[in-house]
């Protein structure tokens, strides 16, 4: 960057703070959460802290909505291009929102009996949602990659919260060594990248830029296309294990097992969807859908190269999460191989939106992947409430052995564990069954438009894999309604954060599966992208 | 008013089970016996709102137009409306489903001592989606209900089943919901065939069949064979027809009475139901192509059900086979395209449901007694319980198709139908059918003997009670039935008729698109003149 220009930019900051509102405002009350957590009693601290953490997750929600509410979905920008406001940050954040809100009530009744301290765990779990609405309102690599630093070691915290389990250990251990191995690739990528869009100015050879829409202007100019390539592919890494995808998938198991189970909700629900919120920001506007006119140009060969390589790993991840999850014994471990699915099915509407130049197509597609995200999101944190409470002090009790028997003892949460099962299952008038429906007619809708085989045989490859997972959400129903139980099993008494957790999550599964349509509008918008540009 | 019944009548039965969860919740140490008579009421207001659909004028004209049409958007970013109304097909299989409910929940008055809760409001919410399933004229709305119906019924069976349930339980789900899983492929892939070729999309049964009917939309040959097969598949694994018949069995064995009654009578004809409303009306090019095929499996099927029903000891699982054959018949009226045989197979799905309930619920009281369903145990049941034996007598003899009783009308219809089909070699079908009606004749006579007559061997047989008053007043109606629909079919085959016409000149007319032409007679055109 040359002096005169970054002079410039000191004398004219592109500063505007009701932009990043709601980051703002979560980040404030993390650090609140740790003042009063340092000030007040023990005995009244995880209802203060708790307290506080939904107080901060309203503003933000409201902050949100007031930025939805101000602008008609058109893309505006801050801090020189740094953050981005649309719709697709707007609904994502919405989604962490949510995600943290629930964590915060699951986490109530975990604290307390594990007598850990929750001003930590509160003011981490609000970090961690800065970190992730970072993440999808980067409009630059750099702001991208904070936010995920920033989530990433707040969540490694997190998974080793249990200090005295060596499994809570274990799995912080084995997510905190494989996640900086893939935070290095996704740097490397951007570093990569930045070297690869370096372009010769008529004032001699500028240097390399990490903005997105500024990649996706420079692509058929950069000096160095390899670079661009080489970087494509370690960032599809670094994201691809963050949103577990296979084959980068295999820490999924062993981490979401160890860490404690209202952790685990979190993780897999939050953090998988800010890995998407960057993943789809990144390759959809970074390196956009490029027409074949441009044949050999490299803006098309990323784009065939990305798509190519993604819809791959769709397969892959579908079939290996509901495969392998056929045969696992712990519920836990069963659900961690449910979320490399679910990621799996979400991916075929990244692929959708991928394979569009059109931008509402695309804003459609992407607004159905937002919508299977948060259907998925409800339904995984109502299921990981009930095993929280089913897997008592010190998390023992997650075998299938455990849930034998219960359905009638404990009525009130096994029928809403079944609910989230057939839920998950993809059952119709349930949000699983509604976000599947989305999802697979952009794609189908892709599919047909430009005769692009390879998105129906994604639908068909879906359609089957849901087939398969039939079987394994079944086997927890069949558990605790069909089978005896052979030991003592007293029911857990259902504390009121559980049950506030467990009432809005069956209410938002049932709205969202039966009354789909006003969420998905209020996702959807015309997104002025790249893509007009190029076309 | 109109325009809500049909809505009235999906949710009136949801909300039986919201107040039984409510009479749960808010006072639980009440007496259990509550709940069934909470589920009673509401099953008989639901009948009871139901007959007004007799008054609504369906079948009156040839049009076979649908009446009690509710037609608001649902889903405004997908396309979704929801959409619901009754024509002559739909009207008595809503009658049927709604009639089968209440006798169901009498018939598990006593049976059903654990969880009564749960198990009336898996009932109620049942039937919900089973009216749903009639009912509905989106197609997505379709699906939504014949995939919720299949939960209720996974828990009667699973919770509420006899020895090996869990296995009839997971076998029953997964074959019927993999089934329609391409279904839901199928219907979302006619949504994007509309939205090319018309300009948008839609979900709408009667937006497609007009679009499709008036030449606005065609479907080429190689999407419409995997539409059809998609449709299908879901259908006939639901029938069962013959090669996908395995879960029905153990299901129909290991369900409690009620479960059994409801999924021989209702569950079973959504399948041919749906091959009637959907895969003719839409596929038809395709529907006369793979004709053959299936009349071939329902002959198979026929022939198949009632050799296995012969050699079976269990009197429930007898009937299970039974059931295999008679929807066998069912298939083979709705594949000959003709108004004889379609009507007819209309019919015999309204006269299974009955015969075949009736037997079920007959076999449930057995069982109540003697806690065995195993023909050995039985003999000379007669003289203990002479009233037991008149009505087991009269049910089987309906369903093996004595004259004067509902089953022959249906099944001569069926044969006159596909003797008179047009297809080659239809009269070998017809002949092979109609062995059918003699083994029924055989197994069902032949298990009447060994149960009801002859010396009492058993000393536990000798003092069973006789049937008491609930007994009877259950089975009254369905016997009545039996004997009206023998007597006097005019009334419910005029109903029909005119829709029946409809579907019929779509799929019985060689027309443009989708039709690989091999063995199919272009010169015998019917036009739709009605």
């Amino acid at each position: 960057m040359n002096l005169s220009l970054a002079f410039q930019l000191m004398a004219q900051p592109d500063v505007n703070f009701a932009l990043i509102l709601p980051e703002v405002i979560v980040s404030i009350a993390g650090v609140l959460v740790m003042m009063v957590d340092a000030f007040s009693r023990r005995a009244d601290q995880r209802w203060a802290t708790g307290g506080l953490s939904l107080a901060g997750l309203l503003g933000a929600a409201g902050a949100c909505l007031w930025l939805w509410s101000g602008g008609a979905g058109e893309r505006v920008t801050a801090f020189n291009g740094m953050v981005v406001l649309d719709r697709l940050r707007l609904s994502f954040t919405l989604v962490f929102i949510i995600v943290s809100a629930l964590t915060v009530l699951i986490s109530m009744i975990w604290v307390e009996r594990e007598r850990l301290p929750a001003g930590e765990f509160h003011s981490l779990l609000l970090f961690a949602t800065a970190g992730m609405m970072l993440m999808a309102s980067g409009g630059d690599l750099v702001i991208v990659f904070l936010g995920l630093e920033v989530l990433s070691i707040a969540t490694y915290v997190m998974a080793g919260f249990r200090r005295t389990d060596t499994r809570s250990n274990e799995s912080s251990l084995k997510y905190f060594i494989l996640g900086s191995f893939s935070s290095a690739f996704l740097l490397y990528g951007i570093a990569l990248v930045y070297g690869g869009t370096a372009v010769n100015t008529p004032g001699g050879i500028s240097a390399g830029t990490t903005n997105i829409s500024e990649i996706a202007a420079r692509l058929d100019d950069g000096m160095y296309p390899p670079l661009i390539f080489a970087g494509a592919a370690m960032m599809l890494v670094g994201f691809g294990f963050k949103i577990a995808t296979a084959p980068f998938h295999v820490w999924t198991p062993d981490v979401y097992e160890g860490a404690p189970t209202p952790v685990t909700a979190f993780m897999a629900a939050g953090p998988k969807a800010a890995g998407f919120a960057a993943f789809m920001r990144v390759f959809l506007f970074a390196f956009p859908f490029a027409v074949a006119a441009t044949g050999t140009a490299t803006s098309a060969q990323v784009h065939a190269a990305w798509l190519g390589a993604l819809s791959v790993i769709a397969i892959l991840t579908m079939t290996v999460g509901n495969v392998v999850a056929l045969v696992q014994r712990n519920v836990k471990r069963m659900l961690a191989y449910s979320s490399i699915a679910h990621a799996g099915y979400a991916l075929v509407g990244f692929v959708a939106a991928g394979a569009t130049g059109d931008a509402t197509q695309q804003s459609d597609a992407v607004a159905a992947v937002v919508f299977y995200l948060l259907a998925y999101a409800l339904m995984n944190l109502g299921a990981f409430a009930v095993v929280t409470m089913i897997a008592r002090g010190g998390d023992r009790r997650t075998e299938i052995e455990d849930y034998y028997g219960i359905g009638f003892r404990a009525p009130v949460l096994s029928f809403a564990l079944s609910i989230f099962l057939l839920s998950l299952l993809g059952v119709p008038l349930t949000a699983g069954f509604m976000g599947k429906v989305v999802v697979f007619r952009e794609a189908l809708s892709q599919g047909f438009a430009s005769g692009n085989q390879l998105l129906v045989a994604l639908v068909v490859i879906g359609v089957l894999n849901t087939a398969v997972s039939v079987y394994y959400y079944l086997g927890l129903i069949v558990a605790m309604f069909f089978r005896e139980r052979t030991t003592e099993w007293s029911a857990p008494r259902v504390p009121a954060s559980i049950s506030v957790t467990l009432a809005l999550t069956v209410l938002g599964v049932f709205y969202l599966g039966i009354f789909p349509g006003r969420v998905i509008d209020a996702f959807r918008s015309v997104q002025t992208t790249a893509v007009t540009r190029l076309k | 008013m109109q325009q809500y019944l049909l809505t009235i009548l999906i949710l009136l039965p949801v909300a039986g089970a919201i107040a039984l969860a409510a009479h749960g919740l808010v006072a639980p140490y009440r007496r259990e016996s509550h709940y069934r008579w909470i589920a009673l009421g509401f099953t008989i207001a639901t009948f009871a709102l139901s007959l007004l659909l007799l008054s609504g004028g369906i079948g009156e004209d040839a049009t076979g137009a649908f009446k009690f049409v509710q037609n608001v958007p649902w889903i405004g970013a997908i396309g979704a409306g929801y959409h619901v109304g009754v024509d002559g097909i739909s009207l008595w299989l809503v009658l049927l489903t709604t009639l089968l409910m209440p006798i169901a929940i009498l018939s598990s008055w006593n049976a059903v001592e654990k969880r009564s809760l749960a198990y009336y409001a898996s009932l109620l919410i049942l039937e919900g989606a089973m009216i749903g399933v009639f009912v509905a004229l989106d197609l997505l709305v379709f699906y939504l209900f014949f995939e919720a119906s299949l939960v209720p019924m996974f828990f009667l069976i699973g919770v509420w089943g006899g020895q090996n349930r869990v296995y009839a339980a997971v076998k029953f789900f997964i074959y019927t919901a993999v089934g329609s899983l391409l279904m839901l492929a199928g219907i979302i892939a006619l949504y994007f065939i509309h939205a090319q070729q018309v300009g948008f999309g839609t979900f709408d049964y009667v937006t497609l069949f007009e679009a499709l009917r008036e030449g606005r939309m065609t479907i080429g040959a190689r999407p419409e064979f995997w539409l059809f097969l998609a449709f299908a598949i879901a259908f006939a694994i639901k029938v069962p027809l013959f090669p996908f018949h395995t879960w029905l069995p153990d299901a129909h064995t290991e369900a409690p009475t009620a479960g059994s009654v409801i999924l021989a009578g209702v569950l079973l004809k959504m399948g041919t139901y749906g091959l009637l409303r959907f895969n003719f009306a839409l596929f038809p090019g395709m529907s006369r192509y793979f004709a053959p095929l299936m009349i071939t499996l329902a002959v198979i099927g026929i022939i198949y059900g009632a050799l296995v029903a012969m050699v079976q000891p269990d009197v429930k699982r007898l009937v299970a086979y039974s059931s295999v054959s008679h929807m066998g018949f069912v298939m083979l009226g709705l594949f000959s395209f003709t108004e004889q045989g379609m009507q007819g197979a209309l019919y015999q799905m309204l006269n299974h449901g009955v015969s075949t309930g009736a037997l079920f619920l007959l076999v449930g009281m057995i069982y109540e007694r003697r806690h065995t369903r195993m023909i050995a145990d039985f003999g000379g049941l007669a003289k203990p319980m002479p009233l037991f034996a008149t009505f087991i007598v009269f049910a089987s003899l309906s369903s093996v198709g004595l004259p004067l009783l509902n089953g022959f009308v249906g099944e001569f219809l069926i044969m006159l139908g596909m003797w008179n089909s047009g297809f080659d070699y239809a009269w070998i079908a017809t002949m092979l059918a109609a062995t059918g009606v003699i083994w029924a004749a055989v197994y069902m006579l032949w298990m009447l003997q060994r149960v009801l007559f002859g010396r009492v061997t058993n000393a536990h047989n000798a003092r069973l009670p006789d049937l008491n008053a609930r007994e009877i007043g259950l089975l009254a109606p369905l016997l009545a039935l039996m004997l009206l629909m023998g007597a006097y079919p005019q009334p419910f085959l005029n109903r029909s008729r005119g829709s029946v016409e409809q579907v019929r000149v779509r799929v019985a007319a060689p027309h443009t698109g989708g039709t690989f032409t091999a063995g199919v007679d272009k010169s015998s055109n019917v036009t739709g003149d009605r």
